[in-house]
């Protein structure tokens, strides 16, 4: 009772200081400019074209939201749905699991070359793209390629290309993405880990566990922030998958391969239909906004582990 | 006071300096009109002939931007024109992309009278003046790209790996297939296909096509013929025997002509590959160049050799490698046309020719220079066969898109080719609102 007779005034007090100084909005402006330029214009500006239909030349035609239900009823979109979700099943789970170990072997159980492992592990993420996808070309080329060159020591030989192939190519391209940013995901639990309270894993200790029962009930558990967070970063990442698809396969052979990235910039600028570019664009949308509220539903909006709860 | 005279002399004198330099500065900007101009041609040979372009008018400078075609160009093309900022000249492909801007373009028809006479477009030669008008809603003649260079399409091999072989030029698909098979056994590359690249697959298939019937690929685009006609059908049928004979390598779905085969091609581990006559400016890259590549000492070309079926070889397939546009913009600007007309007709195209970058797009110019007899020899082949050939673009970029899905579905052996053909035809019955 008493907490709630002194909180009154108190927010009676910060709400009349706020009118009696409305100068202090002028601190949120910046911000809400930006926003306002830079994100609501441009979905607006996108949702607007999504209600039009252009072909190369012609003139935009109103369609209203038929290119909603054209889009969902191209057999290619769903293509592209089972690919997104292949990706994301696939990458988001092993780059975790991969870059969680990397991260743990090398934080626990290195010293001297602590910082040579973190380096190796964590160079494909800053290497081009474009120079990713020329080597794994190269590399799943049969008959003239890298691997080949290897595998014919051993007496295995490539008949075809695993990025060639209708049934194989978007495994094949997963692969590339899972050894590019596993090591991203490798540096965000060696942060996690470097976080750990000291005093909790000696207290661990002290009760007995070691090994595998320490990582998987007391570190795991504790680096939960880290895996949300790759889990958000992971789900926003397979959505704008582009380049490595682009510049490996363009989304085939026929389709194979395609992914919302690339089928947005082939209807768009190959097609020259942006009417149809943008629809995909504002349903990605729209998958991004749903699967981000799941998460903030089920795993917490909270990233953070120094986030207290309220009383 | 002396110190304040002093201080207010340097003061004035440099407020004359500054006066003198602002008088100065705007009638100097006024004499440098300036032109600006965005495509994927390569970069030097591009400044080649800017050079030789601005040394005949010295009054104009060229600010040429240079992009990957895909997906730079193409997405900055958009963005600026959006935002109505297209340069004053942009590098364009006839057709669909030509047809995307066509709104931002300005008819060049006037100026090119002007400029070279009224019967100027008799100049360009036939398959040419067809593609610069694909795509214009009926009725309308104006041309809205000047073509700079023409290509032919053929299949390129290596002479002296089939000297070493002891393998002929083929002239029948037998011959061919044996090719292929000798160069395997030799341990080289039969036929690169970078079957990655939807553009190389459509290639193949218009040779293969305009063996059955010349032609019969432009009459299906316009929809005066069906895709699912019996001439595209065995067309289709032949495409994958190149994959299922062994003339293509292993794995061609997952690869990419460029830069992989080429490179592969210019140090002779691959026999043959199916390109067209830009494949002679290789010779005129900066060294080191292999010794095949040298004079292009190591290439010579023939046209696919007729299929089981077919009543003849393919006949020469080409048309408009590059061509450029002239922007409202431009149009606005009366240097833009002078420099667009020097990169299509006049010394800056000499400078590209020079460099072997490709054919051109009028009659009356060839390669000067530093050029071997060889090469000299294969581009006045070329030449001779240029004005007899077929059309080798699309309208609609959807059914370019349609004949590259069916391609490559007929190729991994997903799609049969009657029902990949069907396809198509569904595609270019939507793009002509059928």
């Amino acid at each position: 009772m008493n907490a709630r007779i002194m909180a009154a005034p108190a927010a009676a007090t910060v709400r009349r200081s706020r009118y009696a100084a409305p100068g202090l909005y002028l601190f949120a402006l910046p911000a809400t400019l930006l926003f306002v330029v830079f994100i609501a214009y441009p979905i607006l500006w996108v949702t607007g074209q999504s209600f039009f239909t252009r072909s190369a030349g012609g003139a935009p035609v109103f369609t209203g939201l038929a290119s909603y239900r054209e889009a969902i009823l191209d057999p290619v979109f769903w293509t592209v749905v089972r690919n997104m979700a292949l990706w994301g099943a696939i990458t988001i789970p092993v780059q975790m699991l991969i870059g969680g170990l990397l991260a743990y072997f090398i934080e626990r159980h290195t010293i001297r070359l602590r910082g040579f492992f973190r380096t190796m592990f964590f160079l494909p993420v800053v290497t081009s793209v474009s120079v990713i996808s020329l080597v794994w070309v190269q590399i799943y080329a049969p008959y003239y390629g890298i691997a080949q060159a290897y595998l014919k020591h051993v007496g295995i030989v490539m008949t075809s290309s695993a990025i060639g192939d209708a049934s194989s190519a978007i495994y094949a391209l997963i692969l590339v993405n899972i050894w590019q940013w596993t090591g991203f995901s490798m540096l965000m639990y060696i942060a996690g880990i470097a976080g750990l309270p000291g005093e909790v894993l000696d207290a661990a200790r002290v009760d007995g566990a070691k090994g595998w029962r320490l990582a998987v009930h007391v570190i795991v558990p504790m680096l939960a922030p880290a895996t949300k967070s790759l889990l958000l970063l992971g789900v926003i990442g397979t959505l704008q998958t582009f380049p490595i698809v682009h510049l490996m396969t363009g989304g085939g052979p026929n389709h194979a391969s395609e992914v919302f990235g690339t089928l947005i910039f082939k209807r768009s600028f190959v097609l020259g239909d942006t009417g149809a570019g943008a629809t995909l664009s504002v349903i990605v949308l729209l998958i991004a906004l749903v699967l981000s509220l799941i998460q903030i539903v089920f795993l917490g909006a909270s990233l953070s582990p120094a986030r207290k709860e309220r009383p | 006071m002396t110190r304040i005279k002093g201080l207010r002399r340097l003061v004035g004198l440099a407020a004359a300096a500054l006066l003198g330099t602002g008088l100065a500065a705007p009638s100097a900007q006024a004499q440098q009109k300036e032109v600006t101009v965005w495509s994927w041609f390569i970069q030097s040979t591009m400044q080649k002939s800017i050079a030789a372009f601005e040394k005949q008018h010295p009054d104009v400078k060229v600010n040429y931007t240079y992009y990957n075609y895909s997906p730079e160009y193409i997405t900055a093309l958009k963005a600026a024109a959006a935002s109505g900022s297209l340069p004053d000249v942009i590098g364009l492909q006839p057709g669909s992309l030509t047809q995307q801007y066509r709104d931002d373009l300005a008819p060049v028809n006037d100026l090119a009278a002007k400029a070279w006479g009224a019967g100027w477009a008799d100049k360009v030669f036939p398959v040419n003046r067809k593609q610069m008008l694909m795509g214009n809603p009926q009725g309308d003649e104006n041309y809205y790209i000047v073509p700079q260079e023409s290509q032919v399409l053929c299949i390129w091999y290596n002479r002296k790996l089939f000297e070493t072989l002891k393998l002929g030029v083929p002239k029948t698909y037998d011959e061919l297939k044996a090719a292929a098979k000798a160069l395997t056994a030799g341990g080289y590359i039969p036929m690169f296909q970078g079957a990655a690249d939807g553009w190389q697959n459509e290639n193949v298939f218009l040779m293969l096509a305009n063996q059955f019937s010349a032609g019969i690929v432009d009459k299906a685009q316009a929809g005066t013929a069906k895709w699912t006609s019996p001439e595209l059908v065995s067309a289709m049928k032949a495409w994958k025997g190149l994959f299922d004979d062994g003339i293509f390598q292993q794995g061609a779905l997952g690869a990419h002509a460029y830069p992989t085969g080429a490179q592969l091609f210019a140090q002779a581990r691959v026999g043959m590959m199916a390109l067209g006559s830009w494949w002679m400016q290789e010779s005129k890259f900066p060294p080191p160049l292999s010794q095949y590549i040298q004079n292009m000492d190591g290439f010579d070309f023939f046209y696919l050799p007729a299929v089981a079926g077919a009543p003849g070889a393919s006949p020469p397939v080409g048309g408009i490698d590059i061509g450029y546009g002239l922007t409202k913009n431009g149009a606005r600007n009366p240097a833009a046309w002078t420099f667009l007309a020097s990169l299509t007709n006049g010394e800056a195209l000499q400078e590209a020719l020079n460099d072997l970058n490709d054919l051109p797009a009028f009659a009356g110019h060839e390669p000067k220079g530093d050029v071997s007899d060889h090469v000299k020899a294969m581009s006045a082949r070329f030449m001779t066969d240029l004005p007899k050939a077929e059309n080798q673009r699309f309208a609609q970029p959807a059914v370019a898109e349609a004949l590259d899905n069916a391609l490559a579905g007929v190729a991994d052996g997903s799609l049969q080719p009657e029902a990949a053909l069907a396809a198509v035809q569904a595609a270019t019955d939507k793009a002509l609102g059928k």
